[in-house]
């Protein structure tokens, strides 16, 4: 048996059009949208696996041929070694899934939105009961538990949503934008069951936007932009790929009114201001870095400065730009 | 096996969050048929159509066919409902075949519909004095049990196709229209012009109605059901073949 929960190669999905603008593709006009072209990667078992990307990056539409909504135009998928072109009952048996949108049994009780879950996964109705007490108790959602879904306010439906996956112990689970809608401790506590999760051997597929999310949680990172790997490794493999990019922070006493024209002027990857403090992101040479500092902070009275590294950030910036609308695939 | 259980237990404590909602789902046909049976057999003055057998005898079996198309209707709107609160998709990702979601659903309609039958026979026979073929009632519960799933099949496959409610909602008005007036369910073909005929003939609602009629008062020629009885299987057959490959294009 493969060490790999999760193999995929050459993975392709074509959106088809369908009607006039088919017929329209067929002459020529326009192909159908290559949402995933040629993808290519494995993620061993008991991993956090983060795909990263931009809006229309292909996240989802990887993690739908994955989880067998879609079946891919091309290339192959196999999880926990089945196909899933092949052998899709015998993937939805080793996957719970958490959708981008918030998903539930509006018309339902919370309890029963777990116990009807646990149902589908081949739970006998006692186990059920006694883990949806724990998953209940896990997510702060044992008082709502005889609420139906529908009165709970957005980020407690997302929490049953999110619960739901600690009631089976799928080996793969798959997360496209988990944390939307919950609130920071929640959020911070879900990261910490995913990891216990994964220790357990529980291989986790996340897609986020939310970079500091992926630097906290994942073990190996897959960034796309248009369908395709722009690139893969581990956070400091990735990093590697962004070599030559620093952050500056300066706090100022009071903030330099031509700072914002000073800033331009180096042509920043991006910064932002926020108060009294600008933080900006350079892609230079290290010995330029502290040239860079000395210039600024002669515009005003400088409370505090930091210089660090590029963050996953700074790298998914640099990486996904589009200067001449193309993309360089890099690897780690 | 067990997802076809965990699909009837779900549609079971969804049905069972509303109570006005399972009144209806129990009572309609009955309150069909003594609203609408009734009135007709006293107002319009509907003389028998054969010796012993009153209107609303005739119109028993149009009620269960018209409550096989009821149940369908509401069960294959409940895929917008589901898409609506995003558990469609992830329904779709469970440990079950496509084919096993829809028998899921099949099933507990079936349950209902022949609870509903089972209320609205005992009903017709008690209150209505109408006169059972109890030797028929196997071909009844048949009737029954395949109107309800081949019909839930058909309007499944509008509802999985058709992303819009309210463009469902005209398809399901303009068939309702041409399934029930176009068929032997409200009257017997017999007297009706040849073109009416003819396409009430070619009406699956039709096929149904004449064996539920059969099933239940003996109403009809055997050689003839036989046929409606197979061309009806057929087309439950390829409705659920449609309604399984429309559920496979989802995503």
């Amino acid at each position: 048996m493969s060490n790999f929960a999760l193999e995929v190669e050459n993975l392709v999905k074509v959106y088809e059009r369908r009607g006039r603008k088919a017929r329209a593709a067929q002459a020529g006009v326009r192909a159908g949208v290559r949402a995933v072209d040629g993808i290519s990667f494995s993620v061993p078992r008991g991993e956090i696996f983060g795909l990263l990307g931009p809006n229309g990056a292909g996240k989802t539409t990887l993690l739908k041929v994955l989880t067998t909504l879609l079946r891919p135009t091309s290339g192959a998928a196999r999880i926990e070694g089945f196909d899933v072109v092949a052998k899709p009952l015998e993937i939805r048996r080793r996957i719970s899934m958490v959708l981008q949108e918030t998903a539930a049994e509006l018309l339902l009780n919370v309890r029963d939105n777990l116990l009807t879950f646990a149902r589908f996964h081949g739970l006998d109705s006692r186990e059920a009961r006694r883990r949806a007490s724990i998953v209940m108790d896990k997510f702060q959602i044992h008082k709502h538990a005889e609420q139906k879904v529908q009165d709970l306010s957005g980020g407690s439906r997302r929490r049953v949503q999110v619960a739901k996956v600690f009631m089976v112990d799928t080996p793969v689970i798959f997360l496209d934008e988990f944390s939307t809608g919950m609130d920071p401790i929640l959020k911070r506590a879900a990261m910490g069951y995913l990891r216990e999760e994964a220790a357990k051997g529980r291989t986790i597929v996340l897609t986020t936007q939310i970079l500091s999310e992926a630097e906290e949680l994942c073990d190996d990172i897959l960034i796309m932009n248009r369908g395709k790997q722009v690139a893969r490794g581990d956070l400091n493999a990735l990093k590697l790929l962004s070599a030559g990019v620093y952050e500056i922070s300066l706090t100022f006493a009071e903030l330099p009114p031509t700072i914002s024209q000073d800033i331009a002027e180096l042509e920043p990857l991006r910064w932002r201001v926020d108060g009294n403090t600008i933080e900006v992101s350079l892609k230079v040479e290290e010995a330029r870095v502290l040239d860079i500092v000395h210039e600024l902070s002669k515009k005003g009275h400088v409370l505090r400065v930091e210089v660090s590294g590029a963050s996953l950030e700074d790298i998914f910036v640099e990486l996904t730009k589009e200067p001449d609308g193309q993309n360089i695939a890099k690897e780690a | 096996m067990s997802s076809l259980a965990a699909i009837f237990y779900r549609e079971s404590k969804i049905r069972a969050t509303n109570t006005t909602f399972l009144f209806f789902d129990l009572f309609y046909p009955l309150l069909y048929l003594l609203v609408f049976g009734i009135g007709v057999n006293a107002a319009l003055g509907v003389r028998a159509l054969s010796p012993g057998m009153d209107y609303n005898s005739f119109f028993l079996a149009g009620v269960l066919g018209m409550a096989s198309l009821g149940i369908a209707t509401t069960s294959s709107w409940s895929f917008f409902l589901d898409r609506d609160n995003g558990i469609f998709f992830e329904m779709l990702t469970y440990p079950m075949r496509r084919s096993e979601y829809l028998l899921g659903k099949v099933l507990f309609n079936i349950c209902i519909g022949i609870v509903q039958a089972v209320i609205t026979v005992a009903a017709g026979c008690l209150l209505l004095k109408i006169h059972l073929h109890w030797s028929a009632l196997p071909v009844l519960a048949a009737g029954v049990i395949g109107g309800t799933a081949g019909w839930f099949f058909f309007y499944a496959t509008f509802a999985l196709k058709i992303r819009r409610n309210d463009l469902f909602n005209s398809v399901v008005n303009v068939s309702y229209f041409v399934l029930l007036f176009a068929s032997s369910m409200f009257y017997p073909l017999a007297p009706l012009p040849k073109w009416f005929r003819a396409a009430a003939l070619v009406n699956p609602i039709t096929w149904q109605v004449d064996v539920l009629r059969y099933g239940s008062i003996g109403l009809g020629a055997p050689r003839v059901l036989v046929l409606e009885g197979i061309a009806f299987v057929l087309f439950a057959l390829a409705s659920f073949a449609w309604a399984v490959r429309s559920l496979r294009e989802q995503g």
